[in-house]
């Protein structure tokens, strides 16, 4: 009798395989992953996120120079008010000013579109000769 | 073997059920063991439906006819490919494929998320084994089950339907079917984040990649059903509306709204609810789809089975996920409120928005073109049937409003568009189309449909074009890298972004490869031996037919074949010879009725393509009388079709370049291992 003998054994393979957890008291891990973004988190992720994208746009020559600087003031001034609101939430303080720069360098870095100042390490736009933060003559674009 | 396979479709039951228990209540309660339990009873269940399968196939292959499955889709004639794809070729076999595909894919989440997304996984396997167990209560209780028996043996079987004994038919529903079951994954957890009540852009970062894995598939396998409706069914087309064609489109359709959605809601924090609901529908035509196909509700060549009972079960099934998906949404509303809102007509937000709408405007009419004649029947109890003109006047503006956004939303500025961003990005492209419109236009292609869809396709491709190009010479420049290197590493680095782009190219050629069909040529004639017929191709070249004869032999190709009446044709272009082609009647022990195998000659811009609709003198003609030869012989020319199987080539690679790993993640993921601690999620 092969069917009896392997009904019984798939049977009772899977009724110990199921049991096993409940009865020797193995467990499952069901931590919560402690990334989820708050609400002003979020906002400040959407805020940066939208300046990342301006950037490309206009790296690539999607936005011409005016509409850029337009649509970029807008962005930072949205962006710098999420992350004060995303700071206050957590700890009453300052610094988002300078925390903003940090994200915005980032942002530029990740792109891969920037020109990275040899002296202050501030991520200039494209083809730019000087730098913008601290004004030093930037290395020229190299060509091929 | 046999009898233990349907011994383990009994067994999967309780476990499923186990699992879905155990899932749910764990979740609830908080116990990693029950948990465990029943993360275990998904494997256990994977298990039990392969034995169940491999029950099948064995069956098959040791021609068993006393099952009544095995004695209705095969004989001992039979391929033994066609008797292992016997699983699929019938509705028993079919659901019970649809199960274990669906479980090897809870079985791969289950596996990958071991150690990660743990406050899911609970809810995730209590909603896959809730579906599991719904699938494999209608195996074995509305009336399908593969193992019933007949109360006798019979000598051979029915053999299976002669259309579906060639080789796309026998990966074309596999295809299709992983892109159903695939899709099971977004759902479960996106019920499970309800649940859970995590909804922020987590489970959608989750979803995305088994979302696209399941598009693919699902568009692998309408372009393969194409195929084989173009080469097999003999008509000369390759999709005719039928309601099993529409149901694969219907969940392609909303899926394709999703995945362009979801951009939405991971950069602007918008459109919450949408994507929910989107998903929640997509799984919902899914099942809709293999209710239609299986239950025999609409007639059509795909529909063979006739049993009510499984309908009701399957309505219920699908009332019940409906019922239960509105009420989840609407309890957690507050959670899904947007963090934006859209500032602008004219804006990339407002160009994906439109996309969706469009796509759900197209998933409507297809919906309600389906089963409008059900209903009407329902009703009125007259027969009605929507035929191909309804669907085509209604999808084609909506095809060509889609097919334009796909130009429009890469390069439209976010938030809002001021003129000089769409001159900037749009005068080119827009200048180009219409340029080459005219172009056209000169050289005699006068279809004004055909001519917008041709414009509004370069102009995409234009655009798409140049965004390959700038993103390349940015790099090239500020990387110092050949043209190739960066254009490898552009694409490498964003292969969503890129991928995506390949897809719409693949997606314009398919269009315009439709708006082809405005220039058919459809040329019949009644022919003896030395007749020749002519055919002018839209693109100005002239083909010269000569019909040789007629042969009849006893089937050599397959064993179940009775006879074959090849006509042979020899054709000649502008005066060279391109040699023969043949098209034949087929006669097939298992049938009666004849088919028609059609001769195909593809070249890169059309294909030529030959029916022999009819015989005079078929009984002569099988007595090898050499009176017997007159012919009616239907000659096509097709332009543009061989762009829809190279569109979806290009399709597949650009879906298949958005689901590689990118090597970044990759790292991430094996440094995680290492670690295995918590990473938190990158944006992607």
């Amino acid at each position: 009798m092969p069917f009896v003998f392997g009904a019984v054994l798939v049977t009772l393979a899977i009724v110990l395989f199921l049991l096993q957890p409940v009865t020797k008291g193995l467990h499952a891990s069901l931590e919560r992953e402690e990334d989820e973004l708050t609400e002003t988190e979020a906002r400040k992720r959407v805020a940066l996120l939208a300046l990342r994208d301006v950037e490309y746009d206009f790296l690539s020559g999607k936005l011409d120079e005016q509409d850029y600087r337009s649509l970029k003031g807008e962005l930072t001034a949205e962006a710098l008010a999420a992350l004060e609101a995303d700071e206050e939430a957590r700890s009453p303080g300052t610094g988002a000013l300078a925390e903003l720069e940090a994200e915005i360098a980032a942002a530029r870095a990740e792109m891969q579109g920037g020109v990275p100042c040899e002296v202050c390490g501030f991520t200039n736009a494209v083809a730019s000769r000087f730098c913008s933060a601290c004004g030093s003559p930037l290395p020229a674009p190299a060509t091929g | 073997m046999i009898t233990l396979g349907e011994f383990a479709l009994w067994i999967a039951l309780p476990v499923t059920i186990w699992g879905m228990v155990l899932g749910f209540v764990g979740g609830r309660t908080q116990r990693g063991d029950l948990v465990l339990s029943a993360e275990r009873s998904v494997y256990a269940v994977t298990f039990l439906l392969a034995l169940a399968s491999a029950g099948v196939i064995a069956a098959f292959l040791g021609d068993r006819f006393e099952y009544w499955y095995v004695a209705s889709y095969s004989n001992r004639e039979l391929e033994t490919f066609y008797k292992v794809a016997g699983l699929w070729a019938g509705q028993r076999g079919s659901l019970l494929f649809w199960a274990v595909l669906l479980s090897v894919f809870s079985s791969i989440t289950m596996a990958m998320n071991r150690r990660r997304n743990r406050e899911f996984m609970p809810y995730v396997a209590g909603v896959l084994q809730t579906i599991l167990a719904f699938f494999v209560i209608v195996l074995l209780f509305a009336d399908v089950n593969p193992f019933e028996r007949l109360g006798f043996t019979p000598a051979n079987g029915q053999g299976l339907n002669p259309q579906l004994q060639n080789y796309w038919m026998s990966i074309h529903p596999p295809t299709l079917y992983l892109g159903f079951t695939a899709f099971t994954i977004p759902f479960a957890f996106a019920v499970a984040a309800l649940l859970n009540g995590r909804l922020d852009a987590r489970w959608i970062q989750l979803t995305r990649k088994w979302t696209l894995l399941s598009w693919f598939f699902l568009s692998v396998g309408i372009i393969l059903g194409m195929r084989w409706a173009y080469e097999e069914l003999g008509w000369g087309g390759y999709w005719f509306w039928d309601p099993v064609e529409n149901a694969s489109l219907l969940p392609w359709l909303t899926a394709t709204a999703f995945l362009h959605s979801i951009m939405i809601q991971e950069n602007r924090g918008m459109l919450k609810v949408w994507n929910m609901s989107l998903v929640l529908l997509t799984f919902l035509l899914t099942v809709f789809a293999t209710f239609l196909t299986r239950s025999g509700l609409i007639e059509s060549v795909h529909s063979f089975a006739q049993e009510l009972r499984i309908a009701y079960i399957f309505l219920s099934f699908m009332g019940l996920v409906l019922g239960g998906s509105i009420v989840l949404i609407v309890y957690r509303l507050p959670s899904l409120q947007s963090e934006n809102r859209i500032e602008s007509f004219l804006s990339r937000e407002s160009a994906f928005l439109f996309n969706n709408l469009i796509l759900l405007g197209a998933a409507f009419a297809v919906f309600w073109g389906t089963i409008f004649p059900l209903v009407a029947e329902g009703v009125t109890g007259q027969a009605v049937s929507v035929g191909p003109p309804f669907f085509q006047k209604v999808n084609f503006p909506i095809g060509l409003a889609l097919l334009a956004l796909a130009g429009i939303g890469p390069v439209i500025a976010w938030r809002r568009a001021t003129r000089r961003n769409l001159q900037k990005n749009f005068l080119t492209p827009v200048v180009t189309a219409v340029a080459a419109a005219a172009a056209l236009w000169l050289m005699g292609a006068r279809h004004p449909l055909a001519l917008t869809t041709w414009g509004i396709g370069v102009f995409v491709l234009v655009i798409i074009a140049t965004e390959f190009w700038k993103g390349t010479r940015a790099r090239a420049r500020i990387e110092g890298e050949g043209v190739a290197r960066a254009l490898y590493h552009l694409v490498a680095r964003n292969r969503r972004r890129w991928g995506g782009y390949i897809v719409h190219v693949g997606m314009v050629m398919v269009f315009m490869a439709f708006a082809g069909a405005a220039y058919n040529v459809d040329v019949r004639q009644h022919m003896v031996p030395g007749d020749t017929v002519t055919v002018s191709s839209p693109f100005g070249h002239e083909y010269k037919l000569t019909y040789q004869g007629l042969s009849v032999s006893s089937g050599r190709a397959q064993r179940n074949l009775l006879w074959q009446a090849i006509a042979l044709v020899s054709v000649e272009e502008d005066g060279r010879s391109l040699g023969n082609m043949t098209t034949e009647k087929r006669m097939y022990t298992t049938s009666e009725q004849w088919m028609t195998e059609v001769g195909i000659r593809s070249s890169g811009l059309e294909d030529l393509y030959l029916i022999l609709s009819a015989v005079d003198d078929l009984q002569g003609a099988l007595n090898a009388d050499s009176s017997a030869q007159g012919i009616d012989l239907q000659v096509l020319v097709k332009p543009l079709v061989g762009w829809i199987w190279l569109g979806g080539l290009i399709l597949a690679g650009g879906s298949l370049i958005s689901l590689w790993p990118s090597s970044e993640r990759r790292r991430l993921e094996a440094r995680r291992e290492e670690a295995e601690e918590p990473v938190p999620a990158g944006v992607s």
